[in-house]
């Protein structure tokens, strides 16, 4: 089989791109990229369209500013609506946030589908997500953090963690290859050791005949006698942001959207589906940071960024811990304070080890499109989460202290920019308005829900949007609950298996 | 908007200042590659700084014409002011500047961390 063509920016002086495939796939994260390989392995023309530039690691950036600019969705700087105005992290580029992420691997757990099963209906789901998690693992090189890559932070984590005597202390599996440590995945592994969906499934969607799109973000999904037959959209240059030429996808079996959880809800208002459902549900991980101050050198950037993690807590109170390193650049807006004072505890930033926490958050929220189109984001935690969260900074705080640190920062609006070792239990009672942290969302889940009942979803369990034929959603937002554990693995399960049903379904069905 | 930056990130003897980082060029890039949005929105966070030191050092004078001593003082105070919107936005101001400060080879060199190479700025075009 000949590879299919890429097409990149076109000019509004080149003519329109007008395809048709069998499938098209919107997206290349985690869960486009998935469903568009399973669907070339199954024999079917496939079509992947990309919002962002196809970079491969020799084009990724260094610097955190080339990250937000060249990776990152608006410069990563889309916040929640609400009281607290915390980031909302999404990567556009191909590959999506597999590249900028920290490629960590935590199957489904039981009690999640479970879950699903009980109060969402979602029947027949364990099995091939499980079987297709085993492909990938095999497939993206899962391994645990090589000892030579761990770094002191997570050296540390691990100590006190062990110290602590946390049922669950670990360093992560990854999907990484001979991981070297350079601590450079959120701007890209440009060692290629990090396996993102732009070094292997998109280049095999390639390899297999399927056409790629890139910088191509979608408009709306087209719609024929209320069935799914194509996407449409114009070229947005890389760097201009200048519009190009329109192009068209039409598909003969399918329209896949696996745009992100906030894409996703709004690409399809804009298309016209409706669905009392549609951007409502909106769950995260939101998440801060609590900085341990050691007296011996801890260079949190040598190292896997983030190399240990601990899921003893993921039930009670809800909380997932786990070390994360970031570069100077962020470090010196996240320490508080300005001037000589801010420039005299940047002096520490060698001392420092930063570990954070996920929050397994109840609170829900909902997506809409703003005036101009782009997606809203209204989500705040409720009294029961943010004791969770306060409960996490507690546990790090704790976590560090048992490690050998001296101090901590807790970066706390209203108290005390460092606690000593003997005073982290003032963190027990730490103020629960949301504005006073610095907090952020990195995992999303909802907004495309699945379920059996279509007033409470907008998907069933093999992510056809209800009522729509042709149309099937394949990313985070069909997740009906909040995992507590990363979400890549179980959005590339859920996106093989509904590729899979895909292929296996008469078009009449789909 | 500068001024606001070299006040937030001073030069001191341990340490390169944001005025010792190429601040000029990097602002002249960020203005160029950034959304109108978020540009608008650093510019009203620096306006913001230099209007507020009445709120901390209660002086009715821009940050910009205050003493080094109360310039700093104003910049740690409200960086760290319990007003979540002004906080908020100078957090901004401190973020972008951390772009340009934390890059630099000077201060990634006194971090022990190596020079970062040049962002290709490129992308796979076929």
């Amino acid at each position: 089989m000949s590879p299919g063509e890429h097409i990149a920016y076109r000019s509004k002086d080149e003519r329109d791109v007008d395809v048709e495939v069998d499938f098209v796939v919107v997206g290349s994260g985690a869960g486009g990229a998935t469903a568009a390989v399973t669907l070339a392995r199954g024999g079917a023309t496939v079509a992947l369209v990309e919002a962002g530039a196809w970079r491969d690691p020799e084009d990724y950036p260094s610097s955190a500013y080339g990250g937000m600019r060249d990776l990152m969705d608006d410069w990563g700087a889309q916040v929640t609506a609400n009281r607290a105005l915390w980031p909302v992290v999404q990567a556009r580029t191909m590959g999506g946030t597999t590249v900028i992420n920290s490629a960590i691997c935590v199957r489904t757990p039981d009690d999640i589908f479970a879950q699903w099963v009980r109060e969402h209906g979602l029947e027949d789901l364990r099995a091939p997500v499980l079987r297709a998690q085993d492909r990938v693992e095999r497939e993206l090189c899962v391994e645990e953090v090589p000892v030579a890559a761990r770094g002191r932070s997570n050296l540390l984590a691990k100590r006190g963690g062990d110290a602590l005597g946390f049922s669950d202390s670990h360093y992560m599996m990854r999907y990484a290859k001979g991981c070297e440590g350079s601590g450079q995945c959120i701007q890209g592994c440009r060692a290629r050791r990090k396996q993102s969906t732009n070094l292997n499934y998109v280049p095999e969607t390639r390899a297999r005949g399927g056409i790629i799109l890139s910088s191509a973000p979608v408009e709306r999904v087209l719609l024929e006698r209320g069935r799914a037959v194509g996407v449409t959209g114009r070229f947005v240059h890389p760097s201009t942001h200048a519009k190009g030429t329109r192009f068209v996808v039409r598909a003969r079996r399918a329209v896949v959207v696996a745009a992100s959880v906030t894409h996703s809800p709004v690409l399809l208002m804009r298309s016209g589906i409706k669905s009392p459902a549609l951007g409502n549900y909106f769950r995260a991980h939101p998440g801060t940071g609590v900085f341990g101050c050691y007296d011996e050198p801890v260079d949190m950037n040598v190292g896997a960024t983030q190399g240990w993690a601990s899921t003893a807590f993921r039930v009670d109170p809800g909380l997932k811990l786990e070390t994360l390193a970031i570069p100077p650049e962020l470090v010196a807006s996240r320490l508080s304070g300005g001037g000589t004072e801010l420039m005299k505890r940047l002096t520490e930033y060698r001392h420092l080890a930063m570990w954070c926490h996920a929050v397994r958050a109840e609170s829900t929220g909902t997506i809409r499109a703003s005036f101009f189109g782009n997606p809203v984001v209204r989500y705040e935690l409720d009294g029961a989460d943010m004791l969770r969260f306060r409960k996490g900074m507690h546990l790090l705080a704790r976590q560090h202290v048992a490690a050998g640190a001296k101090a901590v920062l807790p970066g706390i609006s209203g108290m005390p920019y460092k606690l000593m070792a003997n005073e982290v239990d003032k963190l027990a009672e730490a103020p629960l308005d949301p504005r006073r942290y610095i907090a952020i969302l990195s995992h999303l889940f909802g907004g495309c829900v699945m379920g059996k009942d279509p007033k409470t979803s907008v998907v069933d369990a093999s992510g056809r949007v209800h009522g729509v034929p042709g149309l099937v959603v394949a990313d985070a937002s069909v997740i009906p609950t909040n995992l507590g554990v990363n979400p890549q693995h179980t959005i590339m399960g859920l996106a093989a298996t509904f590729a899979e049903r895909l292929l296996d379904a008469p078009r009449a069905v789909v | 908007m500068r001024s606001a930056i070299v006040i937030l990130y001073p030069r001191t003897p341990e340490l390169p200042g944001a005025e010792d980082c190429d601040l000029d060029a990097f602002l002249a890039q960020y203005r160029r590659e950034t959304t109108t949005l978020i540009w608008t929105g650093v510019v009203f966070g620096a306006l913001v700084f230099h209007l507020t030191p009445i709120l901390t050092v209660k002086i009715p004078w821009p940050a910009f014409g205050l003493s080094a001593k109360h310039a700093d003082e104003h910049a740690h105070k409200i960086a760290s002011t319990d007003l979540y919107l002004v906080r908020q936005l100078i957090f901004l101001v401190k973020l972008v500047a951390g772009l340009a400060w934390g890059q630099h080879p000077e201060v990634r060199r006194r971090m022990a961390l190596p020079p970062l190479p040049a962002d290709p700025g490129t992308w796979k075009t076929s």
